[in-house]
């Protein structure tokens, strides 16, 4: 820590000293850009224009998402409604982004939750070991066998369709990935040096854990999170695609395209639609996290 | 142990869900008002839905082990025939998409390790983002929409011959092709890198005939793990394409029964695909450790 501070000082000497403050900060800004893959910024300009989009549907969007016009069904594009509009003559355009808003934020909770429980989990089979740790794995691999949206309907089933039904049922198996990387990494950082020192020291496990292994482990479990959202996020989208996830009046990418799967041939942007911005959504997360893998390996 | 655990939550999951079975089975037959009271309890006792839960699993549980898990409260009919019917038209589903993406995804992992960091192996990444990116529920309505309705090539949905297998084949391959030709890719860069193939090289062997020889073999049995996890869950995962087109699979005859609250059915299915996929991974392990002999010699001693 020392020896790299001091290089540091070394390596700034040469700089005028008041001066080398203020740009420092845009340095590292600077350095943080260009250290990663442009892949992943590909991927943080695509969903951060989707985020913008959605979070200011209200004031964008030209219609109201509910408001019906039967009159007008079923429309093709045209400068008032850019995508048409549906079987029930709402703008489709403004359905889409106030449609996204459900399905990117049940994603994001869900892969939050899974990442959470999964870590915990991992971290708590590799420290503790013994019966604990055959347990969680047998659940684990039990899980990863499994298909995840017959699990998640079971569970539908129990709870009652619904937003927040959506994110436990897909949750309940989402987690066990990442509980077996968190407990790869866990082993792994365990039979490191410092944490032995940590250890003969008497620090307790709980500082150990949030000191030492969580640090050490959160890039690689960031990298798994972005590269699962694109996955959780049509999942999702598949319970609601089958009626078992948002309900009407509310609906998503997921659920608008269900809806308008009878009217296909009238009207293919209202199915295309939808599923494209699903598809550009996972995509631009997956290569964030491709990005961040990316760096992972070069260092 | 596994199966037995899952029986017991298999057996229980229905109850737990809202809503009188028995009035459930009215509904589905009969219109709600014309019922009264005397009826409803006629049909629990003659169900044996009067009974403790404890008395009811362990009724269930003897007959399941003998292969008979009821009646089907929908369609009268026994749920073990049904689940038969449809697993073998899942199986043929599942079967065709992973074989069709098997034989895709081993060339093409291969491209990619020979030219990896390249050009070629780019491109292969990227489609198997797209892959792995695009939602069942889009591509099977846009090849709907292509093939059947607008080139009129093949049916749009059913289950009758090898053209109405295509398509919804087709969409369910997709996203194994893409895990296949990235654990293949992946496979076949250890490969690459390993001292048998340099040897293999250095003895006068050109490229394509070293990987044929020694680098296949190698790096295909990954590829045959992930193959098995995805036959297990394909065989009740393809539960949407199998709603989309109308195929009367596994997946499909979960969903009905969750939607119409058919519990024989729930329970049956369920029991089924657990034992099924618990099966299939022990299957796996005994092919991989087959074509691994130093797997199998390193246990043997």
């Amino acid at each position: 820590m020392a020896a790299s501070q001091a290089s540091v000082r070394a390596a700034m000497s040469h700089l005028p000293s008041e001066a080398a403050r203020v740009p420092s900060v845009l340095l590292v800004l600077v350095r943080f850009v260009r250290t990663r893959h442009w892949v992943m910024w590909l991927g943080v300009v695509i969903i951060g224009t989707i985020v913008i989009a959605l979070v200011a549907a209200p004031w964008v969007s030209p219609y109201d998402p509910a408001a019906q016009n039967l009159l007008q069904r079923l429309q093709p594009p045209s400068a008032a409604h850019w995508f048409g509009t549906d079987h029930l003559g709402r703008d489709a355009f403004s359905r889409m982004l106030f449609g996204g808003r459900f399905s990117v934020t049940v994603a994001f909770a869900t892969v939050m939750l899974s990442v959470s429980i999964g870590v915990l989990a991992g971290i708590l089979s590799a420290r503790q070991g013994g019966l604990l740790d055959e347990i969680i794995m047998r659940i684990v691999d039990f899980l990863l066998s499994f298909p995840e949206i017959i699990v998640a309907m079971f569970l539908v089933a129990v709870l009652g369709p619904g937003y927040a039904t959506a994110v436990v049922a897909i949750t309940m198996c989402g987690w066990a990935p990442f509980a077996r990387l968190a407990r790869g990494l866990t082993l792994e950082i365990n039979a490191r040096d410092y944490v032995r020192a940590a250890e003969i020291l008497g620090c307790t496990r709980r500082f150990i854990i949030f000191r030492h292994i969580i640090p050490n482990a959160i890039r690689p479990i960031a990298a798994m999170g972005f590269l699962r959202f694109g996955h959780m996020l049509i999942t999702v989208g598949g319970l609601s695609f089958l009626g078992l996830g948002v309900q009407p009046p509310n609906a998503d990418w997921a659920s608008m395209l269900a809806q308008s799967m009878d009217y296909v041939e009238r009207a293919p942007l209202l199915v295309v639609m939808p599923g494209l911005a699903l598809f550009v959504t996972a995509l631009s997360v997956t290569w964030i996290g491709q990005g961040l893998e990316l760096r992972g390996k070069s260092e | 142990m596994t199966i037995f655990i899952v029986s017991v939550l298999a057996f229980l999951v229905p109850y737990i869900t809202e809503g009188d079975p028995v009035r459930a089975i009215i509904r589905s037959r009969v219109a709600e008002l014309a019922i009264d009271q005397e009826t409803v309890d006629r049909l629990r006792i003659s169900l044996g839905l009067d009974r403790p839960l404890v008395v009811q699993y362990m009724g269930w549980l003897k007959n399941a082990v003998e292969g008979d898990f009821g009646y089907s409260y929908m369609s009268r009919q026994p749920v073990a025939g049904l689940i038969g019917r449809a697993f073998l038209i899942s199986l043929t589903l599942a079967s065709s998409a992973l074989i069709f993406a098997f034989l895709v995804s081993i060339p093409l992992g291969t491209i990619a390790a020979l030219r990896e960091g390249k050009l070629a192996d780019n491109i292969v990444i990227f489609v198997t983002q797209c892959f792995v990116a695009a939602p069942e529920y889009w591509l099977a309505p846009v090849g709907i929409l292509i093939f059947a309705l607008y080139l009129g090539w093949l049916p749009s949905a059913g289950w009758r011959d090898m053209s109405s297998m295509i398509l919804p084949s087709l969409v369910l391959s997709l996203r194994p092709m893409a895990y296949f030709t990235r654990v293949m890719r992946a496979a076949m860069i250890d490969v690459l890198r390993a001292p048998y193939l340099v040897a293999a090289r250095s003895r006068g062997l050109s490229v394509v005939q070293a990987i044929a020889r020694h680098g296949l073999r190698n790096s295909i049995s990954p590829v045959i793990t992930v193959f098995a996890m995805w036959m297990a869950s394909l065989l009740g995962g393809s539960l949407i394409v199998e709603v989309i087109f109308s195929i009367p699979g596994t997946g499909r005859l979960m969903y009905d029964a969750v939607v119409g609250r058919d519990i024989p059915l729930m329970q049956g299915s369920f029991v089924c695909l657990v034992g099924l996929a618990v099966i299939i991974t022990t299957v796996t392990d005994v092919v991989y450790v087959l074509l691994n002999p130093t797997v199998r010699l390193a246990h043997g001693r």
